[in-house]
């Protein structure tokens, strides 16, 4: 698969250290599991206290990643990762499916299009709301995307 | 009850008698075999019944489905027409009509699977014990109670096809009504209705709020809808989407929308995401959007006492205020 990377904002990137405090793997395998993978997004930034609008910012960014992957790339599962960098507590959650691929990149995360005749904001919208931003895609072999989310001050 | 409903919901795979046949090697020379046998099953067939009923009024767990006398003599005759009929050397729709029947019925008056198929058990001995002692050449009761088992493992199949449809229904059911309760439509004042959306919109929820939605606009002649999502816990781009497709129709009906119950949070949420919803009036606050909607329907909230003194509200002229 040949990765496409996108940017992050803010030059928020890890320090080298980042140590895992936890890991989690949830399937999406239904329209019903998308609930459940946000409902995990929501309790763990709760847990490390995040603040309304970051806790809201990650849980959103999490409900339109696991749609996406369940509309668009038929199911697969999510990975919701409890960072610590040394001074600060994120979360990665890891969305990864099997499906189709997305064909244009640029197109799809520019905002507006979508190829089922939705708002076509899901992705744009997701990596304006987190920190960092990876996705990987390969017509025919599937689609990763990454957000990491840190905890401010 | 079972007869038509059940059956509609059952796939086609439940008639599919070849296939289920096949799977249990039930050939028609095993119910020819147990065609010639119905004699002796009549012959027995008091004692037989007897004697299942034994075991289940003996224990408590299926001791408590009869409670009187009157239902012991009533399921003792359909058990009676059960042993006959498998003697009758055929399986057809009406057969499998049958076992189906049993199976949402034990399911209905919750006798569990565990229960009917521990009392087969007994079943199958007491038949065993009659075709030994009634055919006198053991190869060839042998070879019957073996066709016999084969009749009996494919009603057991249906049987629990049958629970477990009947459960799925009742599943549905609840799940019909839930959504129902889910989306109460209030009238605010005449003119004004509320929709307060609650919990989680998934696409079936988003489909019965906006029928929901619609009807009750056309039936109040309502010319204000106000959207209440203080209590849906995420608003992304579904959310937004159900809440702009519900406006748009609402406008066909020629019904105003007003948004409100947005919090801080979501509202830089939806900024940053992208969703444009400012062609909506929108009110932070649910008391803030009524008195807008009443505003549009020329009303408007004041104080006790004053003008004529009635508590609520006044016939404003021509929608004052703030619309
Ligand atoms: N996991 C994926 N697999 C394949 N294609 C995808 C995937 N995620 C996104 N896409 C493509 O990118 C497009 C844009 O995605 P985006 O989430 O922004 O919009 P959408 O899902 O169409 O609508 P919505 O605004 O409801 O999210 C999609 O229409 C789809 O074609
Ligand atoms: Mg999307």
């Amino acid at each position: 698969m040949r990765p496409v990377e996108v940017g992050h904002r803010g030059g928020e990137r890890a320090p080298r250290s980042t140590r895992l405090l936890g890991r989690h793997e949830l399937p999406i395998a239904c329209e019903a599991d998308i609930v459940l993978v946000r409902r995990k997004a929501r309790s763990l930034a709760q847990a490390y206290g995040f603040d309304a609008f970051a806790t809201a910012a990650i849980t959103t960014a999490a409900s339109e990643l696991a749609r996406n992957c369940w509309v668009h790339g038929g199911g697969g599962a999510a990975v919701v990762e409890e960072l610590y960098d040394g001074t600060r507590h994120g979360l990665a959650m890891e969305f990864r499916d099997t499906g189709p691929g997305i064909g244009d990149v640029e197109w799809a995360l520019a905002g507006g299009h979508s190829t089922t005749r939705s708002l076509g904001l899901g992705l744009s919208g997701s990596r304006r709301l987190v920190d960092e931003f990876a996705l990987e895609t390969a017509r025919g072999e599937g689609t990763t995307v990454r957000i990491v989310k840190w905890k401010r001050f | 009850m079972a007869g038509s409903e059940t059956r509609d919901r059952l796939t086609a795979d439940v008639y599919d008698i070849p296939r289920r046949r096949a799977f249990v090697e039930l050939g028609d020379d095993d119910l020819a075999r147990l065609a010639a046998l119905r004699p002796l099953a009549e012959a027995h067939i008091d004692r037989l019944v007897d004697d299942f009923y034994e075991l289940l009024l003996g224990q408590p767990d299926t001791r408590r489905f009869f409670p009187d006398a009157h239902v012991i003599e009533r399921v003792k005759r359909s058990q009676r027409a059960y042993f006959l009929g498998l003697f009758d050397g055929k399986v057809d729709e009406a057969y499998v009509d049958d076992r189906l029947r049993v199976g949402a019925v034990h399911e209905r008056i919750g006798l569990a699977p565990k229960w009917y198929l521990g009392a087969y058990r007994r079943q199958l001995r007491l038949l065993l014990d009659l075709l030994f002692s009634g055919v006198p050449d053991p190869v060839e009761a042998r070879a019957a109670f073996a066709s016999l088992q084969k009749l009996v493992f494919f009603d057991m199949t249906l049987a629990i096809d049958a629970y477990i449809v009947a459960r799925d229904d009742a599943l549905e059911r609840h799940q019909t009504a839930l959504r129902e309760l889910s989306t109460p439509v209030i009238r605010v004042h005449h003119g004004v209705l509320l929709l307060p959306l609650v919990g989680t919109v998934d696409s079936l929820r988003a489909e019965q709020v906006m029928d929901t939605v619609l009807v009750r606009i056309v039936e109040e002649q309502a010319r204000v809808l106000i959207l209440d999502i203080a209590g849906v816990p995420v608003v992304d781009t579904r959310v937004a989407e159900h809440l702009l497709q519900t406006t748009q129709a609402v406008r066909l009906l020629g019904c105003e929308a007003i948004l409100t119950g947005i919090s801080a949070h979501v509202a830089r949420t939806l900024v940053q995401l992208g969703v444009e919803i400012a062609t909506m009036p929108t009110r932070a606050r649910l008391a803030e959007g009524i008195e807008l909607a009443l505003a549009i329907v020329g009303k408007r909230i004041a104080p006790a006492g004053a003008g004529a003194g009635s508590a609520a509200e006044h016939a404003g002229p021509d929608g004052a205020g703030r619309a």
